[in-house]
């Protein structure tokens, strides 16, 4: 095991992937030299063929990673943050989600773009800010991964170059920095297992990305009082129901925390799907918790009304069991 | 130019069967037997047949929304797309397309764009994989003159040039964008300047001239395949009927499409050069064109006798089962 940063693991594991297999490359805005710094380094041995700067061009790299995907490499795309993706949406929902099944399954698409979600340490304002993955939950055809510790990071990112579909992987800016347990040897982490964070029964704390270690430090400070089940669905699609409805079934409460805005968000799709197993478990009615419907503001005092917080969190727990 | 006998007759064989088969469409779509977006694509078989006749098999073609014709000018079987506008099980998409985004796989044809300009980014990626795996093949994309005006144009031909990818891109200048004509929607004078501003060689052809067009994109093949970067080629013709099947196109001026019809309709023209040249005789021709109505009318008949898609296969192929790891 290695203690190492949410970055070094999926740079180690693109390095790993990049080693297994030849069509395996790297193309983005300044992935060499600027942002995050996950690609930072693999130049030197993989060479700038493998490793793409592009030009500020988002339709074109998304488009062209799923125009090299449908030839038979395995692109992984840098946006450098989700807002971007919005100029290469297109290429995403119209073209990549839809080859394989307008070709009866004969082209398919292996390609990933990874992209940061979320506010930043540092303040990015309204078009830098944002948490986006819930609109792609309404697209079939593309798979959707969000990590929340390197451990995670790096077996899903292995996992994500080898699908042969097109996966989206959500990061977050908040856990490049954070670090955590890592084996040395290869792993991989399925694209269809939720883990369980942490073990409860009194109610189920479904959570993902940054707020997984919110949500974790709250079932920390509570524990004298309520036993909080942490569960981390890691892929929205696919979505490993049978996880967190056993888990609802146990606790008869739920509990969903995401940093998307509550209006058409993932926390009302979990909230629905548990509800058609699980409402008769029920203890307490399910609660939800995103951002407010607002742009993100870049004062940090407007900033800290808008997203979900770890205070947020733990008052909205003592509601639930305030009878 | 590798441009015998047999492939001047290949040629116009390959247009005659689009404009037919884009007749009987119109028609079965205006006796209201058909539904959908149907494109048809009569006046631009010189472009189609021209440009992928210049091609090999091992190129790939990236096609749009009028793509009915760059299927059937690769060899795409007529039945299989009609049975496709049907909804048909045995269509290029087992009935999950429509006119708009055929297929044909094994033909280096993928999914075409039905969004306009969808294609040409996704293309510039194949001859990315092209240029990494140094594999020498071409990749051409289609699009009309509309798609010069959107983002995916610029952006595209800026990354090819600056990456000096194995591409043509070829604008289908069919000088209306839906029902806007083209002084309308661009002020350019000819798209092919366009070329100029991501220093890639570009130029203007007589899209209604197949053997003009077959000689463009055939050096623009052989000059990529010695190391040099894209270029833009722009074919100039017109789309001799509405947007679609059942438009009758009444937004254009009056004589506009009678003249094209009567100077500049490709097959009249391509027919005329090849009696000329003595290549073929009318006697010869006119069975040529009775084969191919009766293959096309076959084609009608087959889609008709078709299966539908069965119900439960609808969930099919959103996600590839197969080889994830």
């Amino acid at each position: 095991m290695s203690n190492i940063t949410y970055i070094e693991a999926l740079k180690a594991a693109l390095r790993e992937e990049m080693r297994r297999d030849k069509n395996v490359f790297i193309m983005g805005e300044d992935v060499t030299r600027y942002g995050f710094g996950v690609n930072r380094g693999l130049v030197d041995e993989f060479g700038s063929d493998r490793v793409r700067n592009t030009p500020i061009s988002e339709a074109a790299i998304i488009g062209s990673a799923v125009g090299a995907a449908l030839r038979g490499m395995r692109p992984v795309a840098e946006i450098m943050f989700v807002d971007f993706i919005m100029i290469g949406m297109d290429q995403i929902v119209n073209q990549a989600a839809k080859m394989s099944y307008l070709s009866n399954g004969e082209l398919s698409v292996p390609m990933v773009i990874r992209t940061p979600e979320g506010t930043e340490w540092f303040g990015g304002g309204a078009q830098h800010s944002q948490t986006l993955h819930s609109m792609f939950m309404n697209i079939p055809g593309l798979k959707l991964v969000i990590p929340s510790d390197p451990y995670d990071a790096k077996g899903l990112l292995k996992s994500a170059i080898r699908d042969n579909n097109p996966v989206i992987f959500f990061e977050h800016k908040q856990l490049y920095t954070q670090k955590g347990e890592v084996p040395e040897e290869e792993y991989i982490i399925p694209l269809s297992k939720a883990a369980i964070k942490k073990e409860g029964k009194d109610l189920t704390l479904v959570a993902t990305s940054w707020m997984v270690k919110h949500s974790l430090e709250v079932a920390e400070d509570l524990k004298n009082k309520i036993s909080i089940e942490v569960i981390d669905p890691r892929t929205l699609i696919p979505l490993d129901k049978e996880t967190i409805i056993n888990s609802v079934k146990k606790t008869g409460r739920l509990l969903v925390v995401d940093e998307s805005p509550v209006s058409g968000g993932m926390q009302g799709e979990i909230i629905s799907v548990v509800m058609q197993e699980a409402f008769w478990n029920m203890e307490f009615p399910p609660r939800r918790i995103g951002s407010l419907n607002t742009p993100v503001p870049f004062s940090e005092s407007l900033e800290k009304e808008v997203i979900p917080t770890k205070e947020k969190i733990k008052e909205e727990i003592l509601n639930m069991f305030s009878d | 130019m590798d441009l015998n006998k047999q492939k001047k007759i290949k040629m116009f064989k390959s247009m005659f069967k689009i404009r037919e088969f884009e007749d009987v469409v119109k028609q079965i779509y205006r006796d209201g037997k058909l539904k959908g977006h149907l494109q048809t694509c009569q006046g631009e078989e010189a472009m189609e047949v021209g440009a992928i006749e210049a091609l090999s098999e091992e190129d790939i073609v990236f096609s749009n929304h009028r793509g009915h014709g760059h299927y059937l000018a690769r060899g795409t079987s007529p039945k299989k797309i009609m049975a496709e506008f049907y909804g048909k099980v045995t269509g290029t998409n087992q009935g999950r397309s429509g006119g708009m985004y055929l297929v044909d796989a094994k033909r280096g044809m993928p999914v075409a764009s039905g969004i306009v300009g969808g294609n040409i980014c996704v293309a510039t990626g194949s001859a990315l994989a092209s240029k990494i795996k140094k594999d020498n093949r071409v990749t051409l994309s289609f699009f009309g003159d509309g798609a010069t005006n959107i983002g995916f144009f610029h952006e595209a031909l800026n990354m090819a040039s600056l990456w000096n990818l194995p591409i043509i891109f070829l604008c289908e200048n069919n000088q209306y964008a839906e029902a806007t004509k083209r002084e309308q929607h661009q002020k350019v004078k000819k798209i092919s300047d366009r070329a100029i501003g991501y220093a890639m060689p570009g130029v203007t052809v007589d899209g209604t001239d197949v053997l003009k067009v077959y000689r463009t994109v055939k050096e623009a093949v052989e000059k990529i395949h010695l190391g040099e970067g894209p270029i833009l080629i722009e074919c100039v013709a017109y789309r001799l009927l509405g947007h679609s099947a059942g438009d009758l196109g009444i937004y254009r001026p009056r004589g506009e499409e009678e003249e094209w019809n009567k100077i500049h309709d490709p097959i009249k023209k391509y027919k005329k050069k090849l009696l000329e040249e003595e290549i073929l005789t009318l006697l010869e021709i006119e069975k040529i064109e009775e084969g191919i109505q009766k293959e096309i009318e076959e084609a009608v008949k087959f889609a008709i006798e078709s299966e539908e898609p069965l119900a439960e296969t609808v969930g099919k192929y959103v996600y590839q089962e197969e080889g994830n790891e």
